[in-house]
């Protein structure tokens, strides 16, 4: 028999990601690259982890292979547990039927199963594409002395950013009396982090009513949670003080990303587990600059680095120049390329003298910059120059 | 002969004695070198990589260190259901004096093993070697002992080795114990190739005989038995004392070494801490140096081999040395030609040198105020 876990943890990492666009035509967001050696689902996993969460399931459904692959055992994250541990958890096809999963809340829905394995008190529901450090311990306190049904963990966003999020509009206490989804006028700043405590007898009900229901479009946000609120159910919003990002889009992943290299951001990477790559420590040349960047283990930098991330393997060519620029694992920049407010994913060579991005400082039409994608495993030939907000998918010989 | 067939044995206090400081409180096996890896990292990685799927690690003393290394052995994905990798300390109050009396201590174990062949190592050889050409070639001259070689200029240093001359096919004529020599030789690297029962049966045999010196053992094995001598194909080093560890760092910021021991396909494997990658703040200056993750350069580096989660401090300069994992190197400090240990704190605005031919070394965990 299973022995029982208090708390079950089920990260949602099937979306696709669209805003993405190139960084996740082959792989699901949570498993884009991130902060030099980590992809983006390390994060709410080493949180699962440094709770004390023993049990975890995440739901996949678009382009799973990387994603699964990566999670593999769970022996990074400690969770190859013998009774316990981490579940990659795709739809499947049952006596009733196969189904993708046709919202959050449905995806948790085909699942009922594998929770009820655990018999769980709780059921914690995360975001696969959020960057945060957080002890869910603390807010599942605040959730049982509140006695709550659900508990939405909240965070405190400027006001002219309100309106993208979903807002939780509170009673002094602490418990939600209305979600305002991404509101044109906000009423508060609280805005939902995608973090939910549920009571599992409670949420599995809901759950449970919501599937018969055939206008439902099946998701927590639209459905399930705002049933719970017209059932009069406790909801409470658990506030929550420190650095969080959704990085869903190409703006937020690379301003996330350049977070870390700013000592006044409170993210520290300590305690955050990955996957580590096989490479001899990263050797910088001689004659090289390298300012505030952030180097994995592998890379050969003759250039100059200027505020960047380098990630494992990387190799910098001589007189290269590297500015505000994410380089995932195994890229190549060569001898003379100038690289700027970019992202250039895996394995792809930015050929001799080439230059990607530019500097906002440098462009006339400030509408027109953009932070520059180049896709992976892509070449892009000597001399090249690619615009600023360029996306690109596919070899370039000749400038664009 | 299948790589499955054979078991690895390390010998992991090779020598110990000259290495001095650095195997005070450890195994030459379990000493950092690289500035992420240990000695053991290299022979360990290579039989690994040649498919042996069984290893013993022979520890003589001091093997905390190396146990908390190797662990399970997962990191060499030696960590298997019906084989892996084996710590083999002395017991029952019998200790591994020489080692023909270990080998034959241990003749359990090698019995136990399944399989017919065995490797002996050492761990202070640093290489990057697909074992299975030679296994290919023992078979192949129908050898019963096939010694691993590596022609090279002799190294400078006080105790003898052990050279090798051969015919044109490979076959040993004469094994030397030099104990002065200059220029090229043939010099041996510890590794040795031999059918299980034999070994077994020679080493019972020089006990009996009263035959304690191994490399006497093995100028014996050559005037009696088909012996082969099998030169490892490219860069190689050993390293068996100071100058030759503080030496070989230093090579390492040559990229075609790097390049030859750390292959793609053929990967030299540690034990990973989960450090982030290593963040170089707005003061820092670095130039033909290897660092590891984890650490946070504030200061001016070169020539320097950094290991994981070492911090130099703002206007710190820090040339020619090797420094290990954990260690601060405060404010304003000025130190060349060191070798410092793991977790030394070096306060703010000291100055510490050594010269190129003799490294001062600094001990693990010294505080210096």
């Amino acid at each position: 028999m299973i022995p029982k876990q208090k708390v079950v943890a089920m990260v949602l990492a099937g979306g696709q990601g669209s805003r993405l666009g190139v960084l996740t035509k082959k792989l699901a967001k949570p498993a884009v690259p991130f902060g030099g050696k980590y992809r983006i689902i390390d994060f709410p996993l080493s949180n699962c982890v440094n709770s004390g969460i023993e049990a975890v399931g995440i739901l996949t459904q678009y382009q799973p292979l990387v994603l699964n692959e990566y999670i593999g055992n769970g022996q990074p994250w400690d969770l190859d547990g013998m009774h316990s541990g981490v579940n990659c958890l795709s739809p499947y096809e049952a006596v009733s039927g196969a189904d993708w999963y046709s919202g959050t809340a449905n995806a948790i829905y085909q699942n009922i199963n594998y929770i009820d394995r655990y018999n769980p008190d709780y059921v914690l529901v995360l975001s696969g594409d959020h960057i945060y450090k957080m002890d869910y311990n603390e807010m599942l306190e605040f959730h049982k002395e509140n006695e709550a049904a659900c508990t939405i963990a909240a965070i405190d966003v400027p006001k002219e950013e309100a309106s993208r999020f979903g807002i939780l509009n509170t009673n002094p206490d602490g418990s939600i009396y209305e979600f305002d989804e991404k509101p044109k006028k906000p009423k508060s700043t609280n805005a939902s982090m995608g973090i939910y405590i549920f009571s599992w007898k409670k949420l599995k009900k809901y759950l449970i009513d919501d599937a018969k229901d055939p206008n439902s479009s099946n998701d927590f946000g639209k459905n399930v949670l705002p049933a719970m609120l017209n059932a009069g159910e406790r909801m409470f919003a658990y506030p929550f003080e420190g650095y969080w990002k959704d990085v869903g889009t190409i703006d937020s992943l690379w301003e996330a990303n350049m977070d870390l290299l700013d000592p006044n951001v409170g993210l520290d990477l300590n305690d955050v587990y990955s996957r580590n790559p096989m490479m001899p420590p990263h050797y910088i040349a001689d004659g090289v600059k390298i300012q505030n960047s952030l180097i994995a283990d592998g890379c050969n930098v003759q250039g100059d680095l200027e505020f960047s991330i380098l990630f494992s393997g990387v190799n910098v060519g001589k007189g290269a120049v590297i500015n505000s620029s994410i380089i995932m694992p195994g890229a190549v920049i060569e001898e003379g390329a100038r690289v700027e407010y970019a992202i250039v994913a895996e394995n792809t060579v930015i050929g001799k003298n080439s230059v990607v991005g530019a500097d906002p400082e440098n462009v006339k039409d400030r509408d027109e910059w953009g932070i520059t994608v180049i896709g992976d495993n892509l070449r892009i030939g000597d001399n090249i120059v690619v615009l600023p907000k360029a996306m690109i998918d596919k070899d370039l010989e000749v400038s664009e | 002969m299948r790589s499955n067939n054979v078991l690895g044995v390390i010998f992991s206090n090779s020598c110990s004695s000259t290495l001095t400081e650095l195997t005070a409180h450890r195994t030459t096996a379990s000493v950092p070198i690289g500035g992420k890896y240990r000695m053991i990292d290299f022979v360990l990685s290579n039989m690994a990589n040649s498919n042996i799927n069984n290893v013993g690690i022979i520890a003589k003393s001091g093997f905390m260190s190396l146990m908390d290394h190797i662990g399970s052995g997962s990191a060499w994905d030696l960590s298997k259901k019906r084989s892996g990798v084996t710590i083999l300390p002395p017991y029952a109050g019998i200790n591994f004096a020489n080692k023909v009396e270990t080998l034959y201590q241990l003749r359990g174990y090698f019995e136990d093993a399944k399989e017919e062949y065995v490797l002996l190592s050492e761990s202070n050889v640093i290489f990057n070697i697909d074992y299975t050409e030679l296994f290919y070639l023992h078979d192949v001259n129908n050898a019963d002992i096939t010694l691993v070689y590596k022609k090279m200029t002799a190294p400078n240093k006080l105790s003898p080795i052990l050279t090798v001359e051969h015919n044109d096919i490979g076959k040993v004529n004469k094994i030397l114990l030099q104990q002065e020599i200059q220029g090229e030789c043939n010099m041996l690297l510890g590794s040795l190739l031999v059918k299980k029962d034999l070994f077994l049966n020679l080493i019972a045999r020089a006990l009996s005989e009263n035959e304690l010196d191994f490399y006497r053992l093995i100028q014996k094995w050559a005037e009696n038995y088909n012996v082969f001598a099998y030169e490892c194909p490219g860069s190689c080093a050993v390293i068996s004392c100071m100058e030759e560890y503080f030496r070989f760092n230093m090579k390492l910021m040559d990229g075609g070494l790097r390049k030859e021991l750390f292959q793609t396909d053929r990967p030299i494997y540690t034990k990973v801490r989960d450090d982030a990658p290593c963040k170089y703040g707005l003061t820092s200056s670095v130039k033909n140096s290897l660092v590891s993750q984890g650490c946070f350069i504030e200061g001016d580096v070169e020539n320097c081999v950094i290991s994981k989660g070492v911090h130099i401090k703002k206007g710190a300069r820090v040339s020619n040395c090797i420094i290990m994992q954990d260690t601060v190197i405060g404010e304003n400090c000025n130190l060349n030609h060191l070798i410092i240990d793991k977790d030394v704190q070096i306060n703010n605005d000291k100055s510490l040198m050594g010269t190129d031919s003799f490294p001062i070394y600094i001990a693990k965990k010294s505080l210096i105020n």
